[in-house]
């Protein structure tokens, strides 16, 4: 995209005096530029959506003051943050307390130049992109250790260590879960993951209902997989129910107990960074990334007209029983089956890859992750890391040969 | 390699810390996440309860007691009204004890819900402690009907009541139960039965029966370690008698009896009874009686002492009051049921990890107003 | 058991330690004890297989009226066989001392302290006699009928109640 970019600013006659390597440096200055702007502002919509969410679940409002339905609140807030008081605490270590934070803020956005929004939407097209998007987000708990050590709070330390521990934990089966899809697309390169899971198949090769190839549905191993990516995922990121490092109830914040201001804020763009990272790599490994489901405009029509249907079942049988669901997801099923089969134009544009598939995608899953935060409660240390060590990992393991396996049953590759 | 050095760190959790429910400070004794020794230190909210009683006439204690326990307000001021009456030995009108249980009941149920919620709250889970806010926020809605306040009452006078309750409050009692069995329900769907729910509280902070006794630990707290003690039972204070309710025991139906998911659901369960207390005295209610009939002209009781006490809902809410004779109590104490169930923390949590600790901090479900009076 | 049963119980055993029994002016029938044999009566209590007075409801102190001696309340109930018996003491307010039971009756323990804290009366074998619910320097025992607040404390003026 970079280069993309370079030779457009140079085609133009005022600016192509200024040769090559500047138009790169340019370009690459503006590449990074959007790529920020897109976290802070997926930040700032994503913490007034996870209100949203949460008050919906809690029978309340959430915020209503600020602008309509308290649309500015988060823009408030943001606005708050940075007219706060810069404060170092007088015993903290002012170096590390001073670049931790940064630390983690700059591992979390650098790892967003190697993710594919569309076929040609991305910042890096890079050969070994999933090797480069885990360990550079693997930079973050060291900004969380400098940052829990630096602040010369107990809580703090403990919120850091935790983390560390935690991190380093998940790590392990969440790198065997990936190379689990490596082995199968041969490629590292997130492009080609993409790529190898258009079309459409049997679900697991043999059961005859049409799936997308979305790696998912690839084997039962895969399927396997992408639960213990997202359990593993939501532990990276240190949400609920996997939150023990800032804790509220125990440890006060954790690693962020002493920041406030600026560099508490900058915590908290990483934090739903990272969360919309997770997504981003579970869409792209196992969903798709920016694939459609449908093959194309008749399927489309025809999902969209059968899921219609399961929704009219679903929800009157919801409400037969319990008198509590809302109609708006019905509504809004119904609306788009009829809209594809009246507007062909809209069902083909659904049936084609870009940047809205993957963008939907992500929404679920951070969804999905709002709704775990909101609904459980938290494990303990010593349980997690037994979730991690004795659960997990053997499953990521057995997943990883599993899906050997089943490649040489299905033919897939042979010895 | 020399021998790594490595000590034991003293952690201070409060007086300001998100779960110490108030300002309670805790001095843990940790190595690493274990805890090997916790020493609770009271004393921050002191407001000198029993030296002010000492100086104020019996009627204007009633404002102070509901300060003490603020969760129970209506609990606190039935005690002390029940134990001044004793010593006075005034016969009530039927309709006035049958508006007082309704309102203790009552109360019961909106402590446990804040009790439950915030229990949730303590071990991660966020959501229900809305819903309970939000059927606490019903009963209060009641009181505020029958009383004029939301939170402190002085509702229940020696003698009698403050105000008769409104029109349309038994109406609107009625609707309050009707739905409440159902969000029970919904409870026990988001928290109780959640599984990891029961993996952070099942098994923790087991508080054997004979250890509970000894420590004085009463209430909730102490039926969870299954040993039938409810006072409302065993000594049958006002008109309790006449109702059918069971007293939930601790069983250990997720892991040992005593755990902090029996003291919990505990709590879940003596709200259902309490709803039924409830329905039962509202079927009940005389209709007619004036709630002042009994009130004293002067509150002078005669020179003794008495011990009364009741079942609040953190446990037994007892009253040592020492009279000389004057309209003024010579002696004040108020035993305070969550002052003894603090007491025991050292000995059920030793041992375990500071989450753990959070966690059998919340199942004993203190009130620091109450603690340190 | 009822209280006079208990009272007869505990003279024929304790003879002269036992100095009275209160039975007119309180609702609570009352067993009037010497302050060295707390300890011993209160584990006969507890331990006599006829009285298993398990549970210590309430510990209180009290001044009567700021001259005479300084009481300790102690209100004991059965569990196991439903019945109450109060103890009392009493103890020379110039050096108040009482047996401390909070190694018999756990409960005791915060108690004796508060009552300490209150009534500065020391309880001779408390694993941990402080000050609970004041500061550790604070002057004075303030439930006492004669107590007169300092005027500072810690530089910060005590405002005076009327």
């Amino acid at each position: 995209m970079i280069q993309t970019l370079a030779n457009w600013i140079l085609s133009f006659d005022i600016l192509s005096g200024m040769g090559y390597p500047i138009a790169w440096g340019l370009s690459l200055f503006i590449v990074a530029a959007l790529i920020f702007v897109f976290v802070a502002l997926n930040a700032l919509v994503l913490v007034y959506i996870e209100r949203k969410v949460s008050a919906f679940m809690q029978v309340r409002l959430g915020p209503m003051r600020v602008g309509k339905f308290g649309l500015l609140q988060t823009v408030a807030d943001a606005l708050k943050l940075l007219q706060k008081e810069d404060i170092i605490p007088e015993k903290a270590d002012k170096a590390l307390f001073t670049i931790g934070p940064w630390t983690i803020l700059v591992a979390s956005v650098a790892t967003f130049a190697a993710i594919p929004f569309s076929d040609t939407l991305l910042a890096a097209d890079m050969n070994i992109g999933l090797f480069y998007v885990v360990s550079i987000s693997s930079i973050v708990v060291l900004g969380i250790v400098m940052a829990g050590w630096a602040s010369n709070n107990k809580w703090s330390l403990y919120g850091a260590m935790r983390s560390a521990a935690q991190i380093i934990s998940y790590e392990i089966p969440v790198g065997i879960t990936l190379i689990s899809v490596v082995a199968v697309v041969g490629s590292l390169n997130l492009q080609t993951i993409i790529q190898a899971q258009g079309g459409a198949g049997n679900l697991f090769h043999w059961i005859p209902i049409p799936v997308p190839n979305w790696f998912i549905f690839h084997s039962p191993f895969l399927f396997m997989a992408t639960f213990v990516y997202l359990i593993g995922g939501t532990a990276e990121i240190n949400r609920t129910p996997f939150d023990i490092p800032e804790s509220e109830s125990e440890l006060v914040a954790g690693f962020m107990t002493e920041f406030s201001g600026l560099r508490w804020a900058l915590f908290f763009l990483s934090e739903y960074a990272n969360a919309t990272l997770v997504a981003f790599i579970l869409t792209i490994i196992f969903l798709g990334g920016w694939q459609s489901p449908f093959v194309n405009y008749s399927s489309a029509q025809i999902a969209l007209s059968i899921f219609s249907v399961i929704a009219v079942i679903w929800t009157v049988f919801v409400r037969m029983k319990s008198g509590r669901l809302s109609i708006y997801p019905l509504g809004l099923s119904i609306l788009a089956a009829i809209s594809a089969w009246l507007f062909p134009g809209f069902a083909v544009w659904l049936a084609s890859p870009g940047i809205f598939w993957i963008l939907a995608k992500v929404a679920g899953i951070i969804f999905l992750l709002m709704w775990f935060r909101w609904t459980f409660p938290r494990l303990r240390v010593d349980q997690l890391m037994y979730i991690s060590w004795k659960v997990v990992l053997p499953l990521a393991i057995l997943n990883l040969m599993g899906v050997a396996i089943w490649m040489w049953l299905t033919g897939e590759i042979q010895f | 390699m020399s021998r790594l050095h490595a000590e034991e760190m003293i952690l201070n959790m409060g007086p300001q810390h998100p779960s110490t429910h108030g300002v309670l400070r805790l001095k843990l004794t940790t190595d690493g996440e274990i805890v090997s020794k916790i020493e609770p230190v009271i004393g921050y909210l002191h407001r000198s309860f029993e030296k002010h009683a000492e100086n104020l006439q019996y009627q204007m204690v009633t404002p102070f007691t509901g300060r003490c326990d603020y969760l129970a307000a209506m609990g606190s001021e039935h005690g002390y009204a029940m134990a001044v009456e004793k010593m006075l030995d005034i016969e009530l009108p039927e309709r006035v004890e049958y508006l007082r249980v309704i309102f203790a009941e009552l109360q019961r149920i909106a402590s446990h819900l804040v009790a439950v919620g915030a229990f949730g709250l303590d071990v991660g889970a966020i959501t229900p402690f809305i819903y309970c806010f939000r059927e606490r926020e019903l009963i209060l809605d009641l009181f505020e009907m029958a009383s004029g306040a939301r939170l402190l009452y002085n509702y229940i006078w020696i003698g009698g009541l403050a105000h008769d309750i409104p029109p349309g409050f038994v109406e609107k009692t009625y609707e309050f139960l009707d739905a409440f069995d159902k969000r029970v329900a919904e409870y026990n769907q988001i928290l109780t039965g959640n599984k990891i729910f029961i993996e952070r509280t099942a098994d923790i902070g087991v508080l054997p029966p004979e250890v509970a006794i000894n420590y004085g630990v009463t209430g909730p707290c102490l039926r969870g370690s299954g040993v039938d003690l409810d006072i409302r039972k065993v000594q049958p204070y006002s008109i309790y008698d006449r109702f059918e309710f069971e007293v939930p025991l601790g069983e250990g139906a997720q892991g040992t009896v005593g755990d902090c998911w029996d003291r919990y659901y505990v709590r879940v369960r003596e709200m259902e009874e309490s709803a039924k207390i409830v329905r039962q005295a509202l079927d009940q209610l005389p209709s007619d009686g004036d709630v002042q009939a009994a009130l004293p002209k002067r509150i002078r009781p005669p020179k003794g002492e008495v011990y009364f006490r009741s079942e609040n809902p953190r446990g037994e809410l007892g009253y040592y009051i020492v009279s000389d004779g004057k309209n003024v109590p010579a002696r004040m104490r108020m035993r305070s049921p969550a002052f003894c169930n603090l007491g025991v923390i050292n000995e059920i949590g030793q041992g375990w990890m500071i989450s753990d600790v959070i966690a059998i901090l919340g199942s004993l479900d203190i009130v620091l107003g109450e603690i340190d009076r | 058991m009822e209280a006079p049963d208990i009272f007869s119980v505990l003279q024929a055993k304790f003879g002269e330690q036992i100095v009275d029994f209160l039975e007119e002016g309180t609702l609570n029938p009352t067993v009037v004890v010497k302050p060295e044999a707390v300890l011993k009566v209160c584990e006969f209590l507890s331990q006599n297989e006829k009285l298993q007075l398990d549970s210590l409801m309430n510990l209180a102190g009290h001044d009567q009226d700021g001259e005479s001696d300084l009481s300790v309340i102690y209100h004991f109930y059965s569990t196991i066989h439903d019945h109450y018996i109060t103890v009392k003491t009493f103890t020379p307010r110039e050096e108040p001392s009482v047996v401390s039971i909070a190694n018999l009756y756990r409960t005791a323990d915060w108690h004796e302290r508060e009552a300490y804290d209150m009534y500065g009366i020391h309880f001779e074998g408390h694993p941990d006699l402080k000050r609970i619910l004041l500061e550790e320097d604070w002057e004075g025992y303030p439930l006492r009928k004669d107590y007169v607040p300092a005027e500072f404390y810690r530089g910060m003026r005590i405002e005076k109640v009327k």
